[in-house]
């Protein structure tokens, strides 16, 4: 029997089910034991009287992590109070298509279509945060309230997620009139209706596939007008990433994603003017967060060497009055400084650039790298002494920024670009 | 006196009036070939400039850096004016062939059959001499921006010597292709590189020693970088 008959016949054998949860993974052995627990558990607890499913799809880890999800089991006894009335089905199966999230995550809609499940949650396998009050939180709005989306809300670091709270955040707050903090989060819940609208698209051949997939899901929830909502979820604390990961490509990818997405829903945010706030599940309590080392000594060098060796590049990019204003910039001292004016016309130059197609995609996006170092280790000196509200209150304060200058990006997204060369 | 003048002026006269008189057609059907090819070779390459505009080519050469490299060489035209013009400039040295054969004089039959029996080789060598230059600015380009971003001081002269190193590939294999000097060009391109390389090893393998000793330990222990801060940037 082949792997896809295997599939079946086990779906198959389970029947249609009220909830399933995926756990996209590859090589996280170490910590994806624990999230299967608090998966199963969250699911015990809270939905004792469903039909459950757990999936891993994982992209062919070398470390046994399909063995992991196997043989996890939890025990109920010190955790419950009643015992759960149907036994939780657990598939672990590899996927096929592209190598990436994205293909995980399309295993998983193929799953919950094929067992017609009424709503669905995705959690990262490297999670060492997660508590079985997560499955309720991302899953009790669709079964209860008749959300369609869920995305996470965090309580982070005031310097994790720079991408999230320098760029994706604001850029889609102000693009889709949606205050969704953490779009590319990775723990997203979703009805079962959407997650075949999700199936059904046709991007499983292109980078959604590989890394974009967070930012697609959010943006095609909002864009197909989706009832949507945030869970608290306090603390997140995922194992490091390999040190030696790309920071550009992974650069390139998010915010490449995001402006390929611009460009299909241009007539609907081109239409949304300011922002909506977006309702939050659960109690929103305080989390004590471990300080950690920052230093913006290689930021700020790293926006320099981009400033002495790209600024040709840049010219074609950016704006004459952007462009000057870098120029003007001293790399070095604590008073360098990239203003929310500069940086937003900056993210909104590279999205023009990238529209009316300026230079080779790959180029253009990498070359954004040092301009987004320099905005990191500007927030960085500018917020030291800041508290977590304060931070949040600063990224505020941006995110009315792209808001206010949206007709500018708007304005020139049909026009041809009239600076550069 | 009048068999002077007969043998000497009106006879030679004559035979050259003969011959005038063969080949005056022959030059009037040149010019007429001439001048019919340089209307053609105008309406294509009025043609070709309208199409290459419709189909944005312009944008196309900008995005691939062709627009600008050819601005820093002080020509301000677009690329679809020049193609336009080596349309035009092709028909009518085309037509110039065909009509030095219509004059039906062998030693310019010779040159015309040659000329021909070369065209192709031109033409392949162009396309090298632009696929080249193209490749060097997309790899240039893309060796800077990965140079800057790995935080490599001399981007930018890796950057130049990628670039360089590509157009020199490319004129070499265009050399090769018409023909010029084709043994002294191979050797002199092998030997260059070959010597670059070697210079680059043993530069390498000497001066960055201890460097070089590290990275490689660092890999086979699979050590983690040194990171200065420890925040997620996702």
């Amino acid at each position: 029997m082949t792997l896809r008959e295997e599939l079946k016949s086990r779906l198959e054998s389970i029947g249609p089910a009220d909830i399933l949860v995926g756990i996209p993974s590859y090589n996280n052995a170490r910590t994806v034991g624990r999230v299967v627990h608090a998966v199963a558990a969250g699911l015990a607890k809270y939905f004792p009287e469903t039909k459950a499913v757990l999936v891993n799809s994982d992209g062919g880890s070398s470390d046994g992590t399909p063995d992991v999800v196997e043989k996890s089991t939890v025990d109920l006894q010190s955790i419950l109070v009643a015992h759960r009335v149907n036994p939780i089905h657990k598939i672990v199966t590899p996927y096929h298509g592209i190598p990436g999230k994205g293909s995980a995550f399309r295993m998983i809609f193929d799953i919950a279509k094929d067992l017609k499940a009424k709503a669905c949650a995705v959690v990262d396998a490297d999670l060492r945060s997660i508590t079985p009050d997560w499955i309720e939180l991302l899953l009790r709005p669709v079964l209860k309230e008749g959300y369609d989306y869920v995305a996470p809300y965090y309580r982070r670091h005031k310097y994790d997620g720079t991408i999230t709270n320098s760029i994706v955040y604001p850029l889609t707050r102000s693009l889709y009139g949606k205050r969704i903090r953490q779009p590319i989060g990775g723990e997203f819940g979703f009805s079962g209706d959407l997650a075949a609208y999700f199936l059904d698209q046709d991007v499983w051949g292109t980078d959604v596939a590989r890394y974009g997939v967070d930012i697609w899901m959010t943006t095609t929830a909002i864009a197909r007008g989706s009832k949507i909502c945030q869970a608290y979820l306090g603390a997140k604390i995922h194992d490091p990433k390999d040190p030696a990961a790309d920071l550009s490509a992974m650069l390139a990818q998010v915010v490449g994603s995001t402006f390929a997405l611009m460009e299909k829903y241009a007539d609907q945010w081109k239409a949304v003017h300011g922002s909506e706030a977006v309702p939050i599940f659960g109690f929103e309590y305080d989390v004590g967060l471990e300080s950690v080392p920052v230093s913006t000594d290689r930021m700020v060098k790293a926006f320099g060497l981009g400033q002495s060796e790209l600024m040709p590049l840049w010219a074609e990019i950016l704006s004459q009055s952007a462009l000057s204003e870098l120029k003007e910039l001293k790399p070095n001292g604590s008073d360098f400084s990239i203003s929310d004016e500069l940086w937003t016309r900056i993210v909104y130059d590279f999205a023009l650039a990238a529209h009316h197609r300026v230079m080779v995609w790959e180029h253009l996006l990498k070359s954004f790298t040092p301009l987004y170092l320099g905005r990191v280790a500007s927030f960085i000196l500018e917020t030291q002494s800041l508290s977590h509200h304060e931070v949040e209150d600063r990224i505020e304060r941006l995110c009315r920024c792209f808001e206010q200058e949206k007709s500018y990006l708007s304005d020139r997204w049909d026009q041809p670009m009239s600076h550069g060369g | 006196m009048k068999e002077i003048w007969q043998t000497g002026f009106l006879k030679p006269m004559e035979a050259f009036l003969k011959q005038m008189g063969a080949f005056l057609p022959h030059l009037g059907a040149m010019i007429v070939v001439l001048v019919l090819g340089i209307l053609i070779a105008w309406a294509v390459k009025s043609a070709v400039f309208r199409l290459l505009t419709s189909a944005k080519f312009d944008q196309y050469c900008g995005r691939i850096g062709l627009s600008q490299a050819l601005a820093k060489g002080g020509i301000r035209e677009t690329p679809s004016h020049w193609v336009g013009r080596l349309a035009y400039w092709t028909i009518v040295l085309i037509f110039l062939m065909l009509g030095l054969e219509v004059l039906n004089l062998e030693p310019v039959d010779q040159f015309v059959t040659q000329v021909f029996s070369y065209f192709p080789h031109l033409l392949i060598a162009v396309v090298i001499l632009i696929v080249g230059f193209l490749l060097a600015n997309f790899f240039g380009r893309a060796t800077l921006i990965a140079a800057v971003n790995a935080q490599i001081i001399e981007a930018r002269f890796l950057g130049r010597t990628v670039r360089i190193a590509v157009i020199l590939l490319a004129l070499a294999m265009a050399f090769e292709q018409l023909g010029i000097a084709k043994t002294v060009i191979v050797a002199a391109f092998s030997i260059t590189f070959g010597g670059v390389v070697l210079a680059l090893a043993i530069a390498f393998g000497l001066g960055a020693r201890d460097s070089a000793k590290q990275m490689i330990e660092r890999r086979l222990k699979k050590e983690p970088e040194q990171k200065e801060e420890d925040f997620s940037h996702l």
